[in-house]
């Protein structure tokens, strides 16, 4: 008894420990940075001025938000699409067949998503694998030019981030009681109509917490946007990234940082809303 | 993309470095330094190298500061970044009386304002920005100058450096300015020049660019001479330029941060890179040029008038050294970000 007492205290307090250290303490010197000044001497002086917020309303940064957000739910709707129609078929799956599809689903992890980038351009580019394929089947006579497009950056953020929308919407079909669906059918509603108000509602934690696992990175994996899409286009994950190592403007950088924070954030509360609106309506 | 990577690894390198004493812990540019000489000096001396890579001179300077000049033994900071280093008191001087090797370099790239008698400093190689094309391209083919990139029919072949101030240098140097000017007015007139080329770029890259072209993704790259270099040993349809209008020339230089761990073993690796053998190896296997005179005689004659590897005279005279910008840097970033958000 005692012993697990300690246990269960070690571990928590090593995990609040953890959290406090790696992930509260560094936000909160973010946040703390996005009020203060530049200095030829030091990376940063302390101040309390809103100059850095001010900052980034002008025109440029708001394209570089805009084209950001635009990119991240483009790829966050792709996703939702394929994943939704596997994660169905996951979950209706007999159990070996569902255990050798999750594996699938999980392999590419072990392998870093930077070297996974990498081995994509090995497969778009002009003399890549899928060019020699297709020429060498007549399909087409010169190559494609699929690398450095913004449809190679769409496909690189989705094959990295797939996975973190099947595994939410898995675990919600996986619970769904199939007997809702059963009493849908019989009252008389069509599958489409079933589909759309019973599994979907039921799902939706699922589908919310997907496309927050996708939408948010989307936003922050710039690597994907520099090796596949040619480093053309600026996104927020670079902007950031280029005050801190390039420009050395950290208040600018810790303000974006924050405003991305805070907008993750809102997006959470909107979601608690309405769930928890959803659940007054269920009850 | 290799930076992430490269930032959590040499993190996580710099807190050991600090335990150990027959190792030695370089920050480098990336494909800089052959790995075969890293092997062969751990052969001989017993000194274990362990080197991280960073693809720009802001990116190593913002670390070596942020981790209070320790966790690094040696650095190759570009000469306007040796100054800056230097006066900000991140480096310690070099003990020449350790570098029975020094005698080898030209006396022409030596004591140089940045740093006068290289007390901070020591040549490792120089280079400049040359415009590489694909000769099966026959737009490509016919480039001679910054001016031709812009021709319409190169749209989406071409690539840049991913760089601000390679990329605002094409348009200065088109305009007849300096690289380092610093009137906001004239930086502003280039960046309006500059700005309908950026329909035309397939791709930035300043970490690997070769690929691009050696995939056969652009048919124009502005780059460096090794990069260049490597890409037309591997293609011969590969060629080179000197844009006539002008351009970049760097010397970087091996530099020991203050607060290093393993001084001794810093100075013994210096020696060994001023060996004539090995200065002449890494200048054939990189393409770059090296400040060692007495590596220059021992390179095989194909390398030693390569114009890549070594600018005939004429060419040079168009070089122009980048410098610190000072505050004049606002108007670059400025019109970077604008190119950039198009």
């Amino acid at each position: 008894m005692s012993s697990d007492g300690f246990f269960k205290r070690a571990v928590i307090i090593g995990a609040v420990g953890w959290m406090t250290v790696f992930a509260f303490v560094p936000n909160i010197l973010v946040f703390l940075a996005s009020f203060g000044t530049t200095s030829t001497e030091n990376f940063i002086e302390p101040a309390a001025t809103l100059r850095n917020y001010a900052r980034l309303m002008d025109r440029t940064h708001l394209d570089i938000l805009l084209g950001s957000l635009r990119l991240s739910g483009l790829v966050t709707a792709i996703c939702l699409l394929t994943a939704y129609p596997f994660a169905s078929i996951l979950a209706r799956a007999r159990k070996p067949v569902r255990n050798i599809l999750l594996l699938l689903v999980v392999i590419p992890f072990w392998t870093n998503s930077l070297v996974r980038t990498y081995a994509m351009t090995a497969m778009l580019n002009s003399s890549g694998i899928v060019n020699n394929v297709l020429m060498s089947l007549g399909l087409i006579d010169a190559p494609l030019a699929m690398m450095y497009t913004p449809g190679a950056v769409v496909l690189g953020l989705t094959y990295t981030l797939l996975p973190f929308m099947i595994l939410p919407l898995y675990a919600a079909l996986e619970r769904l009681d199939r007997r809702y669906l059963e009493a849908a059918r019989d009252l008389g509603a069509s599958p489409w109509r079933a589909f759309w108000r019973v599994v979907v509602p039921l799902t939706m934690p699922g589908i919310v917490s997907g496309c927050m696992l996708v939408f948010l990175p989307a936003i922050g994996m710039f690597y994907v946007s520099d090796v596949l899409g040619g480093a053309k286009a600026m996104l927020l994950g670079n902007f950031i990234r280029d005050q801190f190592l390039t420009t050395r403007d950290w208040p600018l950088g810790a303000a974006a940082s924050v405003t991305l924070t805070a907008l993750m954030g809102l997006m959470l509360l909107l979601y608690w809303k309405s769930a928890a609106r959803l659940g007054r309506e269920a009850s | 993309m290799k930076r992430l990577v490269l930032l959590v690894l040499s993190l996580l390198l710099a807190s050991q470095a600090l335990a150990a004493s027959k190792e030695l812990y370089v920050y480098n540019w990336s494909e800089y330094m052959p790995d075969s000489v890293l092997e062969d000096f751990t052969k001989e001396t017993g000194i274990k190298v362990v080197m991280s890579t960073y693809d720009s001179n802001e990116a190593l300077y913002a670390k070596i500061k942020m981790v209070d000049a320790k966790g690094y033994d040696l650095v190759v900071p570009s000469t306007d970044f040796v100054s800056r280093m230097r006066k900000e008191g991140l480096l310690q001087p070099i003990d020449k009386s350790k570098l029975s090797n020094f005698g080898n370099l030209d006396p022409k790239l030596l004591n140089q304002s940045f740093d006068p008698e290289n007390t901070y400093s020591v040549p490792y190689m120089w280079g400049s920005t040359v415009i590489a094309i694909n000769a099966k391209d026959p737009d490509a083919a016919s480039i001679t100058s910054f001016a031709d990139l812009w021709k319409p029919e190169l749209k989406g072949k071409i690539l840049l450096p991913n760089d601000m101030r390679g990329v605002l240098g094409m348009g200065l140097k088109r305009l007849g300015y300096s690289l380092n000017e610093s009137d906001p007015a004239k930086v502003g007139q280039a960046c309006e020049l500059l700005m309908p080329l950026m329909a035309s770029v397939r791709v930035f890259d300043s970490d690997s660019p070769k690929q691009a072209l050696l995939n056969n993704e652009v048919m124009a790259a502005v780059l460096w001479n090794g990069e260049a270099y490597i890409a037309s040993g591997e293609n011969a349809d590969i060629k080179f330029v000197y844009p006539k209008e002008g351009f970049s020339l760097w010397v970087d230089n091996l530099c020991i941060p203050k607060n290093a761990a393993n001084v001794e073993n810093a100075h013994i690796f210096i020696d060994y890179l001023l060996r004539p053998e090995v200065a002449a190896f890494i200048c054939q296997e990189m393409g770059y040029s090296s400040p060692n005179l007495a590596a220059k005689e021992t390179l095989p004659e194909e390398v030693r008038t390569n114009a890549l590897v070594y600018p005939a005279p004429e060419d040079m005279a168009r070089g122009e050294f980048e410098t610190d910008l000072g505050q004049a840097v606002k108007a670059y970033e400025e019109c970077w970000m604008k190119l950039k958000t198009e």
